[in-house]
């Protein structure tokens, strides 16, 4: 392996990047596209003033306070007050209002009696974030009024002052905080993830496109026979690794000092971890996708394969999901992909300011992936160099 | 008309390759399948927490135990301090740890009421969500056990998700992925379909197994192929609805109906793709482009109305997110019959406007197609005669 001729294969695969239109798409637009794509929908970061309804079968003071407690909610916005619920229904089946509260018949004079009251909180069913937002909000409101009076059940009944009563209620109050995005952002939570991802498939599909480390390509007419199409298996493998390897450190530098600050996402990176990352994790990639080329015979195919896996992919990858509450089987194989141990070490360094130590299984992981993939990447090549095959235009 | 169709039909789907049998049936029901079963476990458990514990009394063991009971949480993790914590939510093995401090059960008694903290990641949005709701309840359970247990809560709260009883994740979101998936696949398949006659140079062929006409070969390219994956997708629904309240026949039909026009409508977009670029690659990208992150633009996950303005324009050309409005407008029974009718009208009119946009663009794309083989094979056709000609006179 000559360090000269390793370095020119990589430059000739490198301006294919920017004169093939296919991979001009994948490797060069998609990288720079869907960072800008993917966060843009999320830019308000969080939902609030999400449209609710109240339905008042009381009519007292107590409701109309619960009322007020409800327009002042941060979360939610209410739209209107309904005198039955068969009209906050059909409300919600005109998707006006994304759930309603109940408050029940005779509640005060319940509550007066010392009797416990219910108070419904319906959600529409098909909305997961709205329907936290919408409980969350609503429930704070009712168990408000229901602490203000169970505090005065317990000072007459107990006869203690107020203060005491507050205490005997609730003897010790709970504090949550949040270490990591404190603002409960979704785009914090959904979009570095997106990243890696974005990465991993459009390098993997970026190397199909371009044959892996086949010799003779056939796509490249006028090129098919020259001598860095035929330079030998080492210095075309690692030469194009190289020009993939480079391509994208940029673009994981891009996305660390230019998207995380037009989008605001937090930016606790430490040098070491990150480039530690930035190696193993191309390095297992560019040799994933080097065995996965060597399976298609048409360049598209890839991209027809991997566009349906990207979902999938990142469900994988403890993105949203528990890992630990999917079937084995799909544990599994989750193994098999860089994205698995890729996206929580990223998140772990980037968004948390992880050090080397904290990383290190992930790490270790993601470089034992690189070896296998390399050998087996190797091994294929050399198979595939030996075939001659009619189909396709690889 | 209907043995050309037919012609072009077994011409088009069954003399062709394997990648069409697999993006059309075997990859969007089976990642639909699979997406399904990853969520088998229907609703968030085991989230695994930590404490640390500073105070060593009965009360703080009686929270440690309620803590361990609780199906949703996983004690997993006893720290010494705060650190060997908060290293173990930044490795990701905790999701949230919480400090019982130091003399919590006597300042309890004297009513001086310690805080305790609950240290959350913050990070995964529903995991964190879920414990912190738990751990709330738990302490707030041993809290009001204290000094006031014969004394009910005056006002208790039930929160019910309509359609979704159980909270559960497949109906949450996995409905609205299988829709996600035969929305992308409709696409790439339209491409795959439209672009490979152009691709193998057999454009001429095709015409003449549709006897000429054009609109016969497009319905024979599109028609089965919207069937087919149509029955996919109402299939994967089926299944996936297994989980939630019995679907009526309403939810069913209206469903189908929605289904069957978004899919019609995306492999006329798929169509009108190939139309325009013209190469398969090209094609298969922009469909990748605009269908792979439909989902995260069609509203289920993150409110359409919490996105900019210009978001929401986009989301609302995609066909998806009606699709995907209609779905969940089934789930609340009948009162989201009569909305949902406008909603159908609109993605009917989208399915119209991608096919007769579709076929407009294939039609002019065939044409020069069928232009360019006559005079590649006019090209061959003299390079074979002068060569016969140069073999004569050598002779």
């Amino acid at each position: 392996m000559k360090m000269p001729r390793l370095l020119k294969v990589a430059f000739t695969e490198w301006k294919l990047f920017y004169t093939d239109p296919a991979a001009v798409l994948l490797l060069v637009v998609a990288g720079l596209l869907y960072a800008f794509y993917y966060p843009t929908p999320y830019i308000y970061q969080t939902v609030s003033k999400v449209p609710v309804a109240v339905v008042d079968l009381d009519h007292s003071g107590m409701s109309r306070q619960l009322t007020q407690m409800a327009k002042a909610a941060q979360q939610i916005e209410v739209k209107a007050v309904y005198e039955d619920i068969i009209q906050a229904e059909e409300a919600m089946g005109r998707e006006e209002i994304f759930g309603f509260m109940v408050v029940p018949e005779n509640m005060e004079k319940d509550i007066r009696r010392q009797k416990q009251v219910t108070v419904n909180i319906f959600t529409h069913g098909a909305y997961v974030m709205l329907h936290g937002a919408i409980g969350t909000a609503f429930s704070t409101c009712a168990m408000t009024i229901g602490a203000t009076n169970k505090v005065k059940q317990i000072a007459l009944g107990k006869r203690v002052p107020s203060s005491q009563a507050m205490a005997m209620r609730e003897p010790f109050p709970i504090s949550i905080q949040t270490l990591f995005n404190n603002t409960g952002s979704y785009s914090n939570y959904v979009v570095p993830s997106v990243l890696i991802l974005i990465l991993q498939q459009s390098l993997i599909i970026g190397i199909c496109i371009l044959g892996g480390s086949r010799a003779h390509r056939r796509f490249r007419r006028k090129f098919r026979e020259s001598p860095v199409e035929n330079e030998t298996l080492i210095n075309r493998y690692f030469g194009r690794s190289l020009a993939y390897f480079v391509h994208y450190c940029t673009f994981i530098l891009f996305y660390h000092c230019v998207i995380y600050n037009i989008f605001d996402f937090p930016r606790r990176g430490e040098f070491l971890p990150m480039a530690v990352f930035a190696v193993v994790f191309l390095a297992a990639v560019i040799n994933f996708g080097m065995v996965i080329s060597q399976v298609f015979l048409r360049r598209e195919s890839s991209m027809q394969l991997f566009l349906y896996l990207s979902i999938p992919i990142l469900f994988l990858a403890n993105f949203s999901w528990p890992t630990y509450l999917m079937p084995d089987t799909m544990r599994a194989l989750s193994y098999v992909l860089p994205s698995t141990f890729a996206v929580p070490a990223w998140i772990s360094i980037e968004q948390m300011g992880a050090d080397i130590y904290d990383v290190a299984p992930k790490l270790y992981t993601l470089a034992i992936q690189a070896v296998i993939y390399l050998v087996m990447g190797l091994w294929l090549t050399h198979i595939r160099d030996k075939c001659h095959f009619e189909a396709g235009d690889m | 008309m209907l043995s050309g169709f037919l012609k072009t039909v077994r011409k088009v789907y069954f003399c062709h390759s394997f990648v069409l049998w697999m993006i059309l049936v075997i990859l969007p029901v089976g990642v639909s399948v699979f997406m399904l079963d990853m969520f088998s476990s229907q609703i968030v458990q085991h989230i695994p927490i930590g404490i640390v514990g500073q105070d060593h009394s009965r009360l703080a063991d009686k929270l440690e135990m309620s803590l361990r009971s609780s199906p949703v949480l996983d004690l997993k993790m006893l720290c010494i301090d705060m650190n060997e914590c908060e290293h173990a939510v930044i490795r990701g093995e905790l999701q949230s740890f919480i400090v019982i401090p130091n003399d919590l059960e006597r300042r309890s008694y004297r009513f001086e009421t310690p805080v305790i903290p609950i240290y959350s990641s913050g990070q995964n949005y529903l995991t964190n969500m879920f414990a912190t709701k738990e751990i709330r309840a738990v302490i707030t359970d041993v809290g009001a056990s204290m000094f006031t247990a014969q004394i009910q809560d005056p006002v208790r709260t039930e929160i019910h998700s309509v359609g979704n009883v159980n909270g559960n994740y497949q109906g949450f979101l996995a409905l609205g992925l299988v829709a996600a998936l035969f929305h992308l696949a409709a696409m790439l398949v339209g491409v795959f379909i439209g672009s490979f006659p152009l691709r193998d140079h057999c454009v001429r062929e095709m015409l003449g197994y549709a006897k000429g006409s054009r609109v016969t070969l497009y319905l024979a390219s599109a028609i089965p192929m919207d069937i087919i994956l149509w029955l996919g997708s109402m299939a994967c629904y089926a299944y996936c609805h297994r989980a939630l309240t019995p679907m009526t026949l309403n939810e069913f039909v209206m469903v189908s109906a929605a289904q069957l026009f978004m899919i019609v409508a995306c492999s006329g977009a798929g169509f009108t793709f190939v139309g325009v670029v013209g190469i398969m690659r090209i094609a298969t990208g922009v469909a990748g482009v605009v269908g792979g992150p439909a989902f995260a633009f069609a509203g289920q996950t993150y409110p359409l109305m919490a996105m900019p303005f210009a978001v929401r324009c986009f989301a609302f050309l995609l066909p998806l997110t009606h699709a995907l409005k209609i779905q969940s407008m089934m789930l609340l029974g009948d009162v989201g019959l009569e909305p949902s009718w406008e909603v159908l009208k609109l993605l009917i009119g989208m399915a119209i406007f991608w096919n007769i946009f579709g076929a407009f663009v294939m039609f002019m794309r065939w044409k020069q197609h069928v232009k360019l083989e006559t005079n590649r094979e006019q090209k061959r056709l003299a390079e074979l005669a002068a060569n016969a000609d140069c073999l004569e006179g050598a002779k």
